[in-house]
C-alpha cells in the first residue's frame, strides 16, 4: 500500500476517544501508515496544511459539544481546501439519508461503525488509492492522445 | 626630800588625772577611795559622791562588776574583762577593766587600781578635750591643795603613799605614759611605754623622746606644741618597737608646772590605736572586699543570664534547624522516592527491579528517620500536642496490629494480643501517638524476636468515676537486653549494643520517642529483660473516660475489599506531589484526577462527581481552606476533603476543622494511612448516604466485559489494551451522567448524542449486544420520541453495566499494570 515509496498519512478525526484510539491502533499495526488523530472538525482543518493524504472523518462530532463542527460541515470546509482530497465518512448511523448526504458533499466512501468497519476502511483507502493511480494514469494516457 | 615627795605625788596626781581612761582606787571593801575625772565624767557622779561608795553601783551588771574587784585582790591583777558603765543620764560606755591591787612597803595589799578603757572611740576623743582641759584645772587645783597641805607635808609616810598610789595608777594604765624635760629628754614613763618601745627604763630614761618614733620631725612638732599651748590633743604619732613593730598612738599631753608655775616638762599619754586602726583597716577591707564580691557576683549573674539566653537561643536554633533540615531533607526524599516508584512500575529488568527496590527501601528508611527526629526535636520543644478524641481502644490496637501481619508471617512468630475487658470501649485520647507508642515497641519486638511470640497486653490498673491508668505490654521472646544497658535504651541514639545497629538495623531513636510520647503524656514506661529469653516493654497512660461514641472509627481500618471504584480529586499544585499522590491512589486501584488549585477542583467538581477530595493548603489562586469553604458553604456538599499537609500544627489543624475539612493526611503520605482513611470516609459516605444501585450485589460471578475482541484487535499489546481500557474508563462514566442526566431534563439532543457515542464501545468491551441494542433504542427514542415505553429502564440498565463494566475493567487495569 505504499504510495511514491512514502507512508501514506492518515488523518483521523472522532469526537469518540475511544474509538479513535481503536482505530489508531489497528492502523498502526499495518505499519504503512503515519497517523494524525484529532478529536474534532475544528482541529482537524486547522492541521490540513500537514497534507495528510486521506481523511477518515466521523459523521457526528457535534454531539456531545454542542459548538463543535459537525462531519458534514467540516467534510466541507477540507474539500473546499483540497477537492481532490479523499474524506471517508463514518458513523454509527446505518441510514440512507446519511450516506447520500455525505456522497453529496462529495465524501469518498461512508462506513458504518461496527466490528467490520476497520476492514472495510482499509478496503476503501486501497480502492481509493488504486483508483486515483488509475485517474493518473488515465490523465497520462489522455496528455499523450 | 619632802618637797621632792609632794613633788612627785603632785606629779603622779596630773598623770592620772590626764589619762582619759577612768581609773579608779578600791578598797579590800569594793569602796572608792578615789578616782579621776574620766571616772566623774564617765559615770555623771561627783568625785565627793563616788568617793566611799560602791565600785559596782556605776555598772548595768553589778555582780560582774563585784566579780571584776574580787578577782583583781585574788589574782593580783586583771586584764581586759569587758563592763559597761551607766551614766546618771543613762547612757551606757563599754569598757575593758584592767587593774593591779598596790601595797605598801611591807608588801600588804592597801587597795586595787583598776583603769576602764573606753571603748568607744567618739566618747574617748571627745573626753580627751575635756580631760585636758581638766588637767590643767586640775594641776592649778592640785598646786593650791598643795601649798595648803604645806604643814602636812610632815607626814611624809602619807605622802609617799600617795606618791606610790598615783604611782600605781599611773603603772595601771595601758597607754603609754611619758614625761619629757623641756629640754625633750624622757624623764619618766610607765610600763605601757617599756611595752611599746620593747626598751627598759634605764634605757628610756634620759634619752631623746624624739628618737622613739617614725617621724621624728612630727614628734618634735608635737611636743613644741605642747610647750606652746600648754596641751595638745590628738596627735597622731606612731612608736617604733626595738624589734621593728610599730604602734600608731594619739598623742595627748600637757605641760606641768611647779609651785611657781615655772614648766617642768610634759606629760604626754600615747593612746594605742593599733587596735584600732587594725579594725579600721579591716573593716575598710572588709568592705572592700565585700564591694568586690557584689561586683564579682554581678558579673557571674550577668554572665549566667547571658550563657542562659545563649543556651536558649542554641536549643531554639537547634529545632529550627532541625525542622527546616527535616522539612528540606523531605522534599528531595519524596521526589526520590516516589520516582523510584514510577521506575518500579515501568518496563524494567528484574536487576534494575533490585536496584530500584534498594533505592525505595533506602529512602523510606531515611524517611522514618527525619520523621523520629522531627518528633522527638517537637516533644523537646513542647511542641507536640496531643489530641483528645474519642477512639475504641481494642478495636484501634487490633487494626494496628495488622500491620505487622506480613512481618510475623515471614518470620513465624506468633503476635498475640490479651485485652482486658474492663477497659470501658472507648477512651479519651490520642490514638495516632499510642500508634505511634506500640508501634515503636512492636517494631522493636518483631526486629529483635526470631522464634516464638510477641504478646501485646492492656491491662486496667485503676477506674475511678473520670479517668481509667492502662498499662500496656509488648512482650517478646527475642535476644534481650543485658542489664547494664538497660537504663541506657531510652536514650536518644542508644541500643543495646554498638553491634545492634549492624545486625538488626535501626537508628536507636524509637525508645527515645516512646519514652518522650509516653511521658508528655504524663505516662511512665520501663522495661524487663532477660539476655537469650526476651524483653517486656511496658508503659502505663492515663486517660480519661467519655460518654461520646468514637468519631472515627479508626485511622486504620481494615483492608477492605469491597471498596471499589473511588474517584479521588486531587487538589495540588506542586507537579512532583500531583504524580506521587496519582501513583499511590492508581496503586490502590482508586481513579484520580489533579487540578492544580482550588479554582480548578471548583471547575471540575462541577462536571463531575468524586467521592473524596485530598487538598493541599498551600496553592495559588485558592488555597484549601477558601476551596473547601466555597464547598462546603456555596456548592452545599458534603463530600469527604481531607487535607494534604506537611507541617502538622495544631493551628493549622484547628482551621482544618474549622472549615470543613474531615481529616488530613500528614505528608510524606503513608500509604496505609492515606488508603485506609480513604477507604474508611468513602465506605462512611457510602452506606451513611443513600444507598445506590449498584452496590446491591448482582451476583458477581457475571462478568459484564470481555477483553478478546480487545485482545485480537490488539494482537495482545498490553499497553494498547491499556491505553483502550484506560479510556473507556476515563470518558464511560461522564457519558452515563449525560444521559442520565439529560434523560431527566428531557434534553433529547444531549440524551441522543451521549448515548450515541456510547454505542461503539459495547462492542469493543465485549459488552453484551443486548445493551447496545438498548443503547441503539434510546438512541432512537432520542431522535424521533416515539414508543419512550422502557426507556427510563433501559438507560437505568446502561447505566448500571457502565458501573460495572468500569469496576471490572478497573481491576484488568491494574492487573495489566502489575504484570508489565
Amino acid at each position: 500500500m505504499k504510495m511514491d515509496g512514502k507512508k501514506i498519512k492518515l488523518f483521523l478525526v472522532d469526537d469518540d476517544a475511544m474509538y479513535l484510539k481503536l482505530l489508531e491502533i489497528e492502523f498502526l499495526q499495518h505499519a504503512d501508515f503515519t497517523i494524525d488523530t484529532f478529536a474534532t472538525g475544528e482541529l482537524c482543518i486547522a492541521n490540513l496544511s500537514n497534507d495528510p493524504d486521506v481523511i477518515i472523518l466521523d459523521y457526528y462530532l457535534d454531539g456531545v459539544d454542542k459548538n463543535a463542527i459537525n462531519g458534514i460541515e467540516t467534510l466541507d470546509k477540507i474539500k473546499s481546501y483540497n477537492p481532490a482530497l479523499p474524506v471517508v465518512m463514518l458513523s454509527s448511523q446505518d441510514k440512507i439519508e446519511v450516506a447520500i448526504d455525505c456522497m453529496h458533499h462529495k465524501a469518498s466512501d461512508y462506513i458504518v461503525k461496527s466490528e467490520t468497519a476497520f476492514v472495510r476502511l482499509q478496503k476503501t483507502i486501497t480502492t481509493i488509492f488504486s483508483y486515483k493511480k488509475m485517474e493518473k494514469q488515465l490523465n497520462w494516457y489522455m496528455d499523450r492522445m | 626630800m619632802e618637797r621632792t615627795k609632794s613633788h612627785d605625788s603632785q606629779y603622779a596626781s596630773s598623770l592620772i588625772e590626764a589619762s582619759l581612761d577612768p581609773l579608779i582606787a578600791l578598797n579590800i571593801d569594793g569602796k572608792i577611795t578615789d578616782m579621776n575625772q574620766a571616772k566623774v565624767n564617765i559615770t555623771g557622779v561627783g568625785r565627793k559622791m563616788l568617793m566611799g561608795s560602791n565600785f559596782y553601783d556605776y555598772f548595768t551588771e553589778p555582780q560582774k562588776a563585784r566579780d571584776v574587784y574580787t578577782e583583781v585582790f585574788a589574782k593580783g591583777y586583771i586584764t581586759d574583762l569587758p563592763l559597761t558603765f551607766r551614766h546618771t543620764n543613762g547612757k551606757l560606755t563599754d569598757v575593758l577593766f584592767n587593774g593591779s591591787v598596790y601595797r605598801d612597803n611591807k608588801g600588804k595589799i592597801l587597795g586595787a587600781v583598776v583603769v576602764a578603757r573606753d571603748m568607744s572611740r567618739q566618747k574617748w576623743a571627745l573626753e580627751l578635750q575635756v580631760a585636758n582641759k581638766e588637767l590643767a584645772f586640775q594641776n592649778e587645783e592640785k598646786i593650791k591643795r598643795s601649798a595648803a597641805n604645806k604643814e602636812l607635808e610632815a607626814v611624809s609616810n602619807s605622802l609617799k603613799l600617795a606618791s606610790q598610789y598615783s604611782l600605781s595608777l599611773i603603772e595601771a594604765s595601758r597607754d603609754p605614759l611619758i614625761v619629757i624635760s623641756p629640754e625633750g629628754k624622757i624623764t619618766d614613763m610607765n610600763e605601757a611605754l617599756v611595752n611599746t618601745t620593747g626598751l627598759s627604763r634605764m634605757e628610756l630614761k634620759g634619752t631623746d623622746f624624739l628618737d622613739y618614733f617614725t617621724e621624728p620631725q612630727k614628734a618634735r612638732e608635737v611636743y613644741q606644741e605642747v610647750f606652746a599651748k600648754g596641751s595638745l590633743a590628738d596627735s597622731p604619732l606612731t612608736l617604733r618597737h626595738k624589734n621593728g613593730d610599730l604602734t600608731d598612738v594619739l598623742f595627748n599631753g600637757s605641760v606641768y608646772k611647779d609651785d611657781f608655775g615655772k614648766i617642768l616638762g610634759v606629760v604626754v599619754v600615747a593612746r594605742d590605736i593599733t587596735e584600732q586602726k587594725r579594725v579600721a583597716k579591716d573593716l575598710m577591707e572588709a568592705i572592700v572586699f565585700a564591694e568586690l564580691a557584689v561586683t564579682i557576683a554581678e558579673e557571674a549573674k550577668i554572665k549566667a543570664e547571658s550563657s542562659t539566653l545563649i543556651a536558649e537561643t542554641a536549643v531554639k536554633a537547634k529545632q529550627q534547624f532541625l525542622s527546616n533540615m527535616s522539612h528540606e531533607i523531605r522534599t528531595p526524599m519524596n521526589a526520590i522516592i516516589g520516582f523510584t516508584k514510577v521506575l518500579l512500575k515501568s518496563d524494567t529488568s528484574p536487576k534494575q527491579k533490585e536496584y530500584l527496590q534498594a533505592i525505595k527501601m533506602s529512602g523510606d528508611a531515611l524517611i522514618v528517620l527525619i520523621n523520629d527526629i522531627l518528633d522527638l526535636a517537637k516533644v523537646d520543644a513542647g511542641k507536640m500536642i496531643f489530641e483528645q478524641t474519642p477512639f475504641k481502644l481494642e478495636a484501634s490496637i487490633t487494626a494496628m496490629l495488622h500491620l505487622f501481619e506480613p512481618k510475623i508471617r515471614e518470620k513465624n512468630i506468633a503476635l498475640l494480643k490479651e485485652f482486658d475487658k474492663q477497659i470501658p470501649v472507648v477512651l479519651l485520647g490520642d490514638p495516632v501517638r499510642l500508634h505511634q507508642i506500640i508501634l515503636n515497641l512492636l517494631s522493636n519486638a518483631v526486629k529483635f524476636t526470631n522464634k516464638g511470640e510477641i504478646k501485646v497486653g492492656m491491662r486496667l490498673l485503676k477506674e475511678d468515676e473520670k479517668s481509667v491508668t492502662i498499662e500496656f505490654s509488648v512482650r517478646d521472646t527475642g535476644i534481650g537486653i543485658t542489664e547494664n544497658k538497660l537504663n541506657k535504651i531510652f536514650e536518644n541514639f542508644q541500643q543495646a549494643s554498638s553491634g545492634t545497629s549492624r545486625i538488626y538495623g535501626g537508628t536507636g531513636l524509637g525508645l527515645a520517642i516512646v519514652k518522650q510520647l509516653v511521658e508528655a503524656q504524663n505516662g511512665t514506661v520501663n522495661v524487663k529483660s532477660k539476655i537469650d529469653e526476651g524483653s517486656t516493654f511496658g508503659f502505663i497512660l492515663n486517660f480519661l473516660k467519655t460518654k461520646a461514641l468514637a468519631e472515627f472509627e479508626s485511622n486504620l481500618l481494615e483492608v477492605d475489599s469491597e471498596i471499589k471504584n473511588v474517584s479521588v480529586l486531587v487538589v495540588e499544585d506542586i507537579a512532583l506531589n500531583q504524580l506521587l499522590m496519582k501513583t499511590l491512589l492508581d496503586e490502590f486501584g482508586f481513579t484520580c484526577e489533579i487540578a492544580s488549585n482550588g479554582k480548578i477542583a471548583l471547575e471540575k467538581m462541577k462536571v463531575k462527581s468524586y467521592d473524596i477530595i485530598l487538598m493541599d493548603l498551600q496553592m495559588p489562586e485558592m488555597n484549601g481552606f477558601e476551596t473547601t469553604d466555597y464547598i462546603r458553604n456555596t456548592l452545599h456538599s458534603n463530600i469527604p476533603i481531607f487535607a494534604l499537609t506537611a507541617d502538622v500544627t495544631t493551628v493549622d489543624l484547628d482551621k482544618c476543622k474549622a472549615v470543613g475539612m474531615d481529616d488530613y493526611i500528614a505528608k510524606p503520605v503513608d500509604e496505609k494511612i492515606l488508603y485506609s482513611k480513604i477507604v474508611s470516609s468513602v465506605k462512611k459516605s457510602r452506606l451513611g448516604g443513600e444507598i445506590s444501585k449498584e452496590e446491591i450485589p448482582i451476583a458477581p460471578t457475571i462478568k459484564y466485559t470481555d477483553l478478546s475482541y480487545l485482545i485480537q484487535r490488539t494482537k495482545a499489546n498490553p499497553v494498547l489494551i491499556m491505553e483502550m481500557i484506560f479510556l473507556y474508563i476515563e470518558q464511560t462514566p461522564s457519558l452515563v451522567n449525560v444521559m442520565k442526566q439529560s434523560w431527566k431534563e428531557r434534553d433529547w439532543s444531549s440524551l441522543y448524542a451521549a448515548v450515541h457515542k456510547m454505542i461503539p464501545s459495547f462492542a469493543i468491551m465485549g459488552i453484551s449486544a443486548d445493551f447496545e441494542d438498548m443503547a441503539k433504542k434510546v438512541q432512537d427514542f432520542a431522535k424521533n420520541q416515539q414508543q419512550s415505553d422502557g426507556i427510563s429502564n433501559m438507560v437505568n440498565e446502561i447505566d448500571n453495566v457502565c458501573t460495572k463494566a468500569c469496576e471490572e475493567l478497573k481491576i484488568d487495569l491494574n492487573r495489566y499494570k502489575n504484570i508489565e
